[in-house]
């Protein structure tokens, strides 16, 4: 499946049917946002969406991606990186060495889409297959917090 | 002169005619592009005893710039420090833009090409030990004053005011009588600056702002690397790419260390669409021993063609070594202490012994771990007409460069000063002290070589695992003398893998750089890096601490610095002692601790011994490394010490972490303790003053345990951005307890066992405690903040158990079978 929905932008990769979307992602269109951290889905670092669900791009072989897909990386999350998680990422300071906060933010930003108000342990539950190395935990769960906040108070201001 | 070295090709010549070696200098560049305030000093330390593979360059002359104002008035500073989740710049930025008056807005922040040139003119980029507020602080606040004078002088002038009305504030010069006003840029278009300071008598007069007056230190500047964390934009070495470039990916070696190639058969991977070539690197200089790269014009193809090679190697020494098997030989070691070297030795601990009403013996160990940063090794590399240009994420470009250059040199029989090496530094997607080899950076270059092609070669998780630099496995021997209620002895043995040999620390080793002596009077080695944080800061009057090394852990595992380095088993191993010997006294760990941190004795700190004259070198190294085991009392370094207040320092944090905590006064949940613990790191002669308390639940069933609840107080002295300091503490306590709770690395056949992160188990969010923070600024020189939490956590928690449930663990990490095992159920 080399023809390649991505960020609303239409890509051809020439890498063979069996390459991870990841790679395909970063090293054949540069999108270099999306991370490489393990292979094997077990850190979260490659988290792409895929018509809206997050989705770990390592284990994604092209051949898969469905016909038609709508695949958003952290670059097209937002038209000017104005997404409620990046802004919340920002606003508590989250990033440490930063590698794998595209994942996390990717990953916060599909919860916060199905659940806008979410509890401490639907937060805990979606992002513990995020690995941060720094460890920057702490400040993840109250930026996923704070993004919702942000998100509600834009639905209620219309 | 900083204009004059940046056009000088041979580094050692960047001398300006007329300027000594002991001057410094603000002024604009020739071509008028702004003002740029320089220091430049004689050849430190380090140029006569650099390590083997790094000798290059060492010996130049070394300037450093730290700073440039044009004419548009932005100030750009040059950072060489490696950002790597601990926001330097911003950080760094923050000490300069306080005295130098200028407005935040105008800051920018850029990261030197590292070259042989460049190196002569921004000194060395080497990002470690915690240490770069607590070795630039006074530079830079002296560096930015000293712009700021210059600049009130030709603000001054232009304004035709007397330069005594004239004062500085968000970038311009206000004459305070008139009340007119010149902004930097505009002083920069209409003049040139030409002003020159003597180092080090004009440098320290250079007056500095009374330290209540701060109004960018100490303020919670947003970090300037954030906002390109969250949108995709923030480069890695990983991110890198070159036209024409070819990938590898690493065939991982027969055994860690020491394998030798064989043969190679590559007949599977040349079916392998878009396969080159398999490289056999050249391991001559003792780096990537036994690597085979399997290049490809796509990574997934080259990770295909590694696994598809078929590599004969000769296993080499090491192939049989375990873990067990380095055990058993440390025990074995730990018995010939003729053969020791001592570390510390006060008092006579083996009559105060022989002497004492109780001796508790304990023997506690420690596994390996590693450093598993996010983002794996890599390196791309290009020779380009002649030049080789390096694109990575490391905690040292120079270092880097250095290598390289050594490597070179000799695997193209080359004279060094005839090679061309650039290195681009990238942001660093974790380091941790894992980011300071240089082998992806080697092997690449070779390949490049080889191929003709700029290389990207990318470690896979797995390969990365199996290549790791891990913290050695140890094992320690404890005893304690007890006497009148007291603590009267104390001695620690130490075994475990020195990391310095791998540094050619060691007259062993080929080199005295960074070489201690024992302190028994035998000359013998000591490696500070592996047996640091024992030199605890307890007023004990007969202590003694006595390292071995075993030399093979040192080579099979390639044993290296991991974040805090020995302080991360030292700590542990101590504080975990400590309280074994205040419940064997029937006291409470709280009060025999405060106790002993009393201030006196071994536990004083070292006053502030200011500037003498005629002290060459402001090498970070020569600060905090060659002058030990600690300063002596007035022996020179070049700022407030850290350690002023010593141990008084460390027993006010403890008492704030244990209230923080509600120790002693707070009902707990049933098999539930709170333990406490402090620590120095990260060198008795730079330490961060911290306490940390774990609140711990344990089933005593299974033996699982939760850590509940942290607090950790920390005394840096001054906390130059108060939330940045407050994330890495609490971040860095969180990396403390995944060692404690799960972290282990071990050897099989000479291999590492673990190979992704299902196996070798990091810490996640849903094991994430509560996590309370005091900062405390005691107004003391600023010390370092990323590291010294995780010193505490583990020690903490391993109290905590005890408390919770009596089952005490001396070994770490601290696994539920342990615990069982314990209780006497295991």
């Amino acid at each position: 499946m080399p023809h390649l929905m991505i960020n609303g932008q239409s890509y051809y990769s020439d890498s063979p049917p069996d390459t991870p979307l990841l790679w395909a992602i970063r090293e054949d269109l540069r999108l270099t946002g999306t991370k490489y951290g393990c292979g094997l889905g077990l850190c979260g670092s490659c988290t792409v969406h895929i018509n809206g669900r997050a989705q770990r791009s390592c284990l994604v072989p092209l051949a898969d991606v469905p016909e038609g897909a709508l695949i958003t990386t952290i670059e097209g999350l937002h038209p000017s990186h104005d997404h409620a998680v990046q802004r919340a990422w920002v606003e508590l300071q989250v990033p440490q060495c930063g590698y794998c906060q595209s994942g996390q933010i990717m990953q916060a930003a599909s919860l916060l889409a199905r659940a806008p108000n979410p509890t401490e342990e639907q937060i805990v539950e979606a992002m513990d297959g995020n690995l941060c190395r720094c460890a920057t935990y702490s400040r993840i769960v109250n930026a996923v917090k704070r993004a919702g906040e942000i998100l509600r108070e834009g639905l209620t201001n219309g | 002169m900083a204009e004059t070295s940046q056009h000088t090709t041979a580094a050692g010549s960047a001398t300006e005619p007329g300027m000594t070696r002991r001057e410094f200098l603000v002024r604009s560049t020739a071509t008028g592009a702004g003002v740029m305030l320089g220091i430049a000093l004689g050849p430190g330390r380090l140029g006569t005893v650099a390590p083997v593979d790094a000798a290059e360059g060492m010996d130049a002359f070394t300037p450093s710039i730290w700073f440039t104002i044009t004419p548009d008035g932005k100030t750009t500073v040059h950072i060489v420090k490696a950002e790597m989740g601990q926001h330097v710049g911003t950080s760094l930025a923050q000490v300069i833009a306080e005295e130098l008056e200028v407005k935040w807005d105008d800051v920018r922040l850029d990261t030197p090409q590292e070259s042989a040139e460049n190196f002569a003119v921004y000194g060395l980029a080497y990002t470690v030990n915690s240490g770069s507020v607590t070795t630039e602080f006074d530079r830079l606040s002296r560096a930015g004053a000293a712009g700021r004078m210059a600049l009130v002088s030709a603000g001054a002038k232009l304004l035709r005011a007397d330069e005594s009305d004239c004062y500085a504030e968000d970038s311009r010069i206000i004459d305070r009588v008139s009340g007119r006003s010149i902004t930097y840029g505009g002083i920069l278009q209409k003049t040139k600056i030409d002003r020159k300071f003597s180092y080090p008598d004009d440098f320290k007069k250079v007056p500095l702002k009374p330290r209540g007056q701060y109004k960018v230190i100490g303020k919670s500047i947003p970090a300037l690397d954030i906002p390109a964390k969250t949108t995709g934009e923030a480069k890695y070495g990983i991110d890198v790419f070159l036209p024409n470039m070819v990938y590898g990916a690493l065939v991982i070696p027969r055994t860690r260390y020491a394998s030798r190639v064989l043969g190679i058969d590559d007949s599977a991977a040349r079916k392998i669409p878009g396969f080159v070539k398999a490289v056999k690197i050249d391991d001559s200089t003792g780096k990537c021993t036994g690597w085979v790269v399997a290049l490809a014009e796509k990574f997934p193809a080259a990770v295909k063609a590694a696994t598809a090679l078929k590599v004969e190697w000769d296993a080499g020494p090491y192939a049989t070594l375990g873990s067990a098997d380095l055990l058993r030989e440390y025990k074995k070691l730990a018995q010939s202490t003729a053969e020791s070297a001592a570390w510390v030795l006060e008092g006579d601990v083996d009559q105060a012994l022989g002497q004492s009403e109780r001796v508790l013996e304990m023997e506690y160990t420690t596994d390996m771990v590693c450093h598993a940063t996010m983002e794996p090794l890599n390196a791309t590399v290009a020779e380009v007409n002649g030049e080789w240009h390096v694109y990575v994420g490391t905690q040292s470009t120079s270092f880097a460069r250095m290598t390289l250059t050594g490597y070179l040199a000799k695997i193209l029989k080359k004279k060094p000063e005839d090679l061309k090496v650039y290195v681009h530094q990238h942001l660093v997607g974790g380091g941790f002290g894992g980011k300071q080899d240089y082998d992806e950076i080697l092997a690449a270059a070779y390949c490049a070589r080889e191929a003709g092609r700029p290389v990207k070669l990318i470690q896979t998780r797995e390969s990365n695992f199996a290549t790791s630099f891990p913290r050695t496995p140890t094992y320690h021997r404890l005893r304690a003398g007890l006497k009148d209620g007291g603590l009267v002895a104390m001695n620690h043995d130490i075994v475990c893998g020195w990391m310095g040999p791998r540094f050619s620390v060691g007259k062993k080793y080929g080199s005295d750089w960074l070489q201690l002596d024992a302190v028994d009077g035998t000359k013998r080695d000591i490696d500070q890096w592996s047996i640091g944080g024992s030199d605890h800061w307890y007023d004990v009057k007969n202590n003694r601490v006595r390292a071995w090394n075993h030399d093979p852990t040192t080579w099979a595992v390639q044993a290296s610095a991991l974040r805090t380095v020995s302080n991360s088993y030292n700590m542990f191993v101590v504080e975990s002692f400590m309280d074994e010997v205040a419940h064997a006294l029937g006291r409470d760990p709280l009060e025999f601790r405060l106790s002993m941190l009393n201030g006196k004795g071994s536990s004083r700190g070292i006053p502030n011994t200011g500037y003498p004259p005629g002290t060459g070198s402001d090498y970070y190294m020569d600060q905090l490394w060659i002058s030990l085991p600690w300063p002596k009392e007035g022996t020179w370094i070049p700022y407030e010490s850290t350690t002023v207040g010593g141990a008084l320092r460390l027993a006010n944090c403890l008492r704030v972490a244990a209230g923080k905590a509600g120790y002693g006064s707070r009902p707990l949940p049933p098999n539930t303790g709170l333990g406490l613990a402090v620590s120095s790191a990260e060198e008795r002669q730079s330490p961060t003053w911290v306490a940390g308390v774990a609140e711990v639940t344990v089933d005593p069933k299974t033996g699982k345990y939760r850590i509940n609840r942290l607090s950790i107080a920390m005394d840096m002295g001054i906390a130059i951005n108060p939330r940045n300091i407050e994330a890495q503490i609490q971040a860095s306590a969180l990396w403390g307890a995944s060692q404690v709770l799960s972290e282990r690395l071990t050897l099989k056949e000479g291999r590492f066992e673990q190979t992704n992160f299902h196996n070798y188990v990091p810490i996640r969010l849903s094991q994430v405690p509560k996590i309370e923070v005091e900062i405390i600024q005691s107004g003391h020189h600023p010390s370092g903040v990323g590291e010294p939490a995780s010193t505490v956590v583990a020690p903490a928690v391993a109290n905590a158990i005890y408390n919770a449930v009596g089952a005490r663990v001396r070994h770490m990490p601290i696994t539920p079978d342990l615990i069982m095992a314990g209780l006497g159920k295991g």
